[in-house]
């Protein structure tokens, strides 16, 4: 029985020297909540190194997920990346902390046309932008020629079953609003009804409703044309060259992902040089590369390679700005759109 | 042995003890990892959520209440009557398989029950992609298909209910080939043979003297699939269409886009429920069956049991 515990003990003194060996002897450590491959790491690596810190990234795949478990109590977080809606529900919830722009002198590259047109958080009082993407319809090109950039395409009984939109009751919603020459962050019940009659017309031509196959589908040439983010139809755009994409003249939803420091962030001093690094149009170019995504920087476009230049993901045109909105959180207002939803599905 | 055995009746005895510590690993894995983690979705059905996704801090019935509604009645019927669809094709196609290996050679059913098992093997999700290839509308099958006649030119083998059902099928299949073929195994068969010297049909053999001689086999297998198609949601998302939601499904949109946890937890509580009511009450009807047929064939001078 002695023996047993000591070897326990020895064991355990061990593993807590190893412990305590990994987390340094006095190396700050900057911890990032943000989604997975979304940042060059070879940048993390030379922040890490400038700033003789470590960075550690947590890895989430949905807001509300992120959101739990703060909520649950999860801290410990110093900088955190949520979508624009989130952000703004977690800065009404006093959960992120007011930011100071002048720890953040690189704030000034950030697009006055994004901000003026598009931005949530017109000052960046809380949040600083990050990557946007949009969502924009991908087509056969070979199979169906050109096509008309609108929304109305969905409409057509010539694609039946060979059609999807995605899974997702905002941005679905929000292009049958979007086709009915409405705002997509509208809560009028007539116009949303107006949607949801759009929608059900669609729905009666469309193989699914989805955010998993389409990639794979529209490749494949199981469906001709699919709704669906731009980073993942970049992906496979730039892979597939009888495919096409168009961006619906009606208007089409813009997302973005920002920089938030959460209340009570153990190393804020860091997280702000962190977020200052990443809003630096070099390394901003660098991302855009890496991700495919647009930082709204237009100084970084200096910075993208040649063959990059007129890459639509990357750099994102500006008159998409005028055309384009964020999605945003609507309080209350959500449940009309979740009984849409709930409708279109169940019909 | 026998000793220590009575001695012990007051405190724990070393048998019993080790018993204990047996047990203990899988007793707390279970505790931790299952019936705490129920408890809580049970408890978490009792609040309302705030519009931002955040569980209250009262309790209520509304929630539970919420969920009854007749919104929701589609997607409940929809999901039961395709698992328990599924569950009989399942139970079609894995009785005459598992009849049919159990009276293969002994050297030859290890083989069999092998080229059952591999596909598990694969992982779930690749399979699911796989039916997907198979199934795919410029795809080999639906080609021919339509090149015989068999199908018109609008129909598509994908994103339909009927996707949905022979899909999961085919996960389900080994569930319940195996328990229907372990009780197969242990089935005398000379007993089919008496029945058919005494002048019964091949088929009123297999039917009164196989079937109620492998019951338990073919209940564990009515469970085994049951349980899981009543819970899909990796199926009718990959492979369903926009009327293919099942339960699943929608508890996936109440955590996610619906930021609505409690509504969540009481459809899953709901989900638990519609499972679990039925075998209660199938285990306490078997027992009187198994009693009532006990009866009469006592009654009917039946020695055998």
């Amino acid at each position: 029985m002695k023996k047993i515990m000591q070897k326990i003990l020895t064991a355990a003194f061990i593993s807590a020297i190893a412990l305590l060996w990994g987390c340094g002897p006095s190396k700050p450590v900057l911890n990032v909540y943000m989604w997975s491959d979304y940042i060059d790491p070879e940048l993390v690596k030379d922040f890490e190194r400038e700033n003789g810190c470590k960075v550690i990234i947590d890895i989430f795949d949905s807001n509300e997920f992120m959101y739990s478990k703060l909520k649950a109590g999860g801290t410990g977080y110093d900088v955190i990346l949520p979508t624009t809606y989130m952000a703004k529900v977690m800065f009404e919830q006093n959960m992120i902390e007011k930011l100071d722009l002048s720890k953040i002198p690189n704030s000034k590259y950030i697009s006055k046309d994004y901000l003026k047109d598009l931005a949530v958080d017109k000052e960046m009082k809380y949040s600083i932008p990050y990557m946007l993407g949009y969502t924009c319809i991908a087509y056969n090109k070979e199979k169906l020629g050109e096509i008309p950039a609108s929304w109305a395409v969905f409409g057509d009984e010539k694609y039946k079953g060979r059609m999807t939109m995605l899974n997702d009751m905002r941005e679905t919603i929000g292009a049958a609003l979007f086709f009915n020459g409405f705002k997509m962050n509208s809560t009028d019940d007539k116009e949303l009804s107006k949607a949801k009659e759009t929608l059900l017309e669609w729905k009666k031509n469309l193989a699914k409703f989805d955010n998993e196959v389409y990639k794979v589908g529209i490749q494949s040439g199981e469906f001709v044309i699919v709704q669906g983010y731009s980073g993942d139809l970049f992906q496979v755009l730039d892979e597939t060259p009888s495919l096409s994409f168009m961006c619906p003249k009606e208007g089409l939803s813009i997302s973005c992902d920002d920089w938030v420091i959460p209340a009570g962030a153990p190393n804020r001093e860091l997280a702000y040089k962190f977020i200052d690094y990443v809003t630096n149009p070099k390394n901003a170019a660098k991302n855009m590369e890496f991700t495919c995504y647009s930082a709204p920087i237009p100084e970084a476009k200096k910075y993208i390679s040649e063959e990059n230049q007129n890459h639509p993901g990357m750099i994102m045109p500006v008159e998409l700005y005028k055309k384009g909105e964020i999605i945003e959180d609507l309080g209350d207002d959500n449940s009309k759109y979740i009984k849409i939803w709930d409708e279109i599905k169940g019909n | 042995m026998k000793e220590k055995r009575h001695i012990g009746s007051g405190a724990l005895s070393a048998p019993k003890l080790s018993e204990c510590l047996l047990t203990a690993p899988s007793f707390i894995w279970l505790v931790a990892f299952f019936l705490i983690p129920s408890v809580l979705v049970f408890a978490i059905a009792f609040k309302s959520a705030d519009s931002a996704g955040g569980i209250s801090d009262t309790w209520t019935f509304d929630t539970l209440l919420n969920v009854v509604r007749a919104d929701y009645l589609g997607v409940i019927w929809r999901t039961i009557w395709v698992s328990c669809l599924v569950t009989i094709i399942c139970l079609l196609l894995a009785v005459p398989v598992a009849y049919w290996i159990a009276q293969q050679k002994k050297e030859y059913r290890y083989w069999l029950l092998l080229a059952t098992i591999i596909p598990l093997w694969t992982n779930f999700l690749i399979r699911i992609f796989a039916w997907r290839v198979l199934l795919h509308p410029e795809g080999f099958l639906r080609r021919s298909l339509i090149f015989l006649g068999i199908i018109p030119e609008d129909v598509f083998l994908l994103n339909n209910i009927g996707s949905v059902i022979i899909v999961t099928v085919y996960t389900c299949l080994p569930f319940a080939i195996l328990p229907i073929y372990a009780a197969a195994e242990k089935f005398n068969f000379a007993l089919i043979e008496a029945a058919r010297d005494l002048g019964a049909s091949r088929f009123k053999a297999f039917r009164s003297i196989f079937l109620p001689g492998i019951k338990r086999g073919i209940f564990t297998a009515v469970l085994l699939v049951l349980i899981p198609a009543m819970g899909s949601y990796a199926i009718p998302d990959l492979v369903g269409g926009v009327d293919g939601e099942l339960l699943g499904n929608k508890i996936a949109t109440r955590v996610s886009s619906s930021r609505n946890l409690p509504e969540a937890a009481a459809l899953a509580a709901m989900l638990a429920l519609i499972i679990t009511l039925p075998f209660i009450a199938m285990l306490f009807k078997q027992k009187r069956l198994v009693k009532y047929i006990v009866n009469i064939r006592r009654s009917a001078g039946d020695s055998t049991k």
